[in-house]
């Protein structure tokens, strides 16, 4: 078969509307996932014992299983267990979310305990109470040193939705094997789909490059 | 009356006696300066008087208010008592002029106006008025810790607490700081100060006191002291410092 690309145009709609889902997978997923690593993260940093081992069971939990396992799991395995269905979007974003959070978690709690005791010690012995330490001086230290490894880890994310080809979402991989089996042009599809990931992590990267420059980290 | 008073105070890391009831009383307005080996407890003693270290035998009473009170009062008698760091610690995202205003406003709820002038006086009091636009990166090791000063003094505490402020610092940038603690001494401010600078004890230190193995094992005036050391050990230590 020779190699056509001005086929590209006649299935572009599908991709945008692949890439439509992906985006909407991430997006909700990585809100969910950020949200769960601060909270977890901060769990791990200064929580008590019991605190700790429940947010490391958490993180170890995440990080030992495959997502495809993870989301197989909420998608199949759940319902059986708890008698809640829910649909593949929604174990689509409930995976990337509880994934994502917990290698967020560790990531903050890195960013927090990177920062020099004495700077905490310094604030405290002024007479602040623990979480204005936090607030004003820990966290807005953490957080420039949070962004790098936080933006790899959403690049990492939005490449992992292509996983959900397994239970059925109508995301960007998924369409484009869809485009595949009806036309079998290999070349030009999957050319065009490594294109469109390109696009939206290169968009998120420039974002992040930007953001780092405004922010010095100290 | 004294400010601070140690009753049989004892702190232990696992295993280890690092103070060993300890019992001392410092009156307000003394200036007593802290010396002994590495390791004899002397920082810790100055960070169990504001609780960055957790006493745990005996008592310890500031200001009238046991450090085993409770976390509000810890704070209270935090903001009685300011501390200086060996390192400085100054807030790097924050310019000299904001470090100084930050303790004023959150601890004391100034308001950004009044804190930022009284910043300024301070700043101006340490000689660096000029320089509460830099960061503290943009400063040298004296003029760090000037402004770490006047940001402890910001909070207006009643004791200030000195834990070898001079030790990170070149010969020459030791003097800029030891001048503004000297003139600090004159004004009647209560220091503890842990320092190897001999001469400051001399000429600003009103108290010395030599710590060995968690205990004082003197506590006597400065030049007589240091002229004539009582015990063969701290005649042996001043030789090497
Ligand atoms: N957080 C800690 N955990 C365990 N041991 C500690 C801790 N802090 C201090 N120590 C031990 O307590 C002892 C006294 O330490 P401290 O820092 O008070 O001594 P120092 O007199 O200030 O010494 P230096 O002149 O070296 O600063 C040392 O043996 C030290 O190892
Ligand atoms: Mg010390």
């Amino acid at each position: 078969m020779e190699i056509d690309w001005s086929v590209i145009p006649s299935f572009l709609p599908q991709l945008v509307a692949g890439a439509k889902v992906t985006l909407t997978i991430a997006f909700w997923g990585l809100v969910i996932g950020t949200a769960l690593g601060f909270l977890v993260g901060l769990m791990r940093a200064y929580g008590n014992r019991v605190v700790n081992a429940l947010a490391l069971v958490y993180v170890e939990l995440m990080r030992g299983t495959p997502i495809v396992v993870q989301v197989m799991f909420l998608y199949f395995a759940l319902p059986i267990l708890t008698g809640i269905r829910i649909n593949p979007m929604a174990a689509a974003i409930l995976s990337i979310g509880v994934n994502a959070g917990a290698y967020i978690a560790e990531i903050v709690r890195g960013a927090l305990l990177s920062i020099p005791r004495g700077l905490s010690e310094a604030g405290l012995a002024m007479g602040l109470p623990r979480w204005k330490v936090l607030v004003h001086i820990v966290g807005p230290l953490a957080f420039r040193r949070l962004i790098p490894p936080l933006g790899n880890q959403y690049i990492v994310s939005l490449k992992d939705t292509s996983l959900f080809i397994v239970i059925g979402v109508a995301e960007l991989t998924r369409t484009g094997q869809e485009i595949m089996a009806s036309n079998f042009r290999a070349v030009e599809i999957w050319t065009a789909v490594g294109v469109f990931y390109l696009i939206m992590t290169g968009v998120l990267s420039l974002v992040l490059r930007i953001i780092e420059k405004r922010m010095r980290i100290l | 009356m004294s400010i601070i008073e140690f009753r049989k105070t004892s702190k232990t890391f696992g295993q280890v006696t690092v103070l060993d009831q300890v019992d001392l009383n410092i009156d307000s307005g003394e200036v007593v300066v802290l010396i002994g080996p590495s390791g004899s407890g002397k920082s810790t003693l100055l960070r169990c008087i504001n609780g960055l270290e957790q006493i745990t035998g005996g008592d310890l009473v500031v200001d009238g208010i046991s450090v085993k009170s409770g976390n509000a009062n810890l704070r209270q008698i935090r903001q009685e008592a300011g501390m200086v760091f060996q390192q400085f610690n100054l807030f790097p995202q924050m310019t000299a002029l904001e470090n100084v205003a930050f303790g004023p406003r959150q601890v004391r709820g100034l308001a950004k106006a009044e804190a930022e002038a009284q910043a300024l006086a301070l700043l101006d009091k340490v000689g660096l008025k000029e320089r509460a636009r830099h960061f503290p990166s943009e400063l040298s090791g004296g003029q760090q810790q000037r402004v770490a000063i006047a940001r402890a003094l910001a909070v207006r505490p009643k004791v200030m607490l000195f834990d070898e402020p001079t030790s990170a610092l070149d010969p020459e940038l030791k003097q800029e700081v030891l001048n503004v603690m000297r003139q600090l001494a004159q004004e009647g401010m209560t220091m503890v100060v842990v320092t190897h600078e001999m001469s400051f004890a001399k000429q600003v230190g009103t108290r010395l006191i030599f710590m060995e193995h968690g205990k004082i094992s003197v506590d006597g005036e400065p030049r007589q002291m240091i002229d004539n050391p009582p015990s063969d050990r701290l005649k042996d230590f001043l030789q090497h410092v």
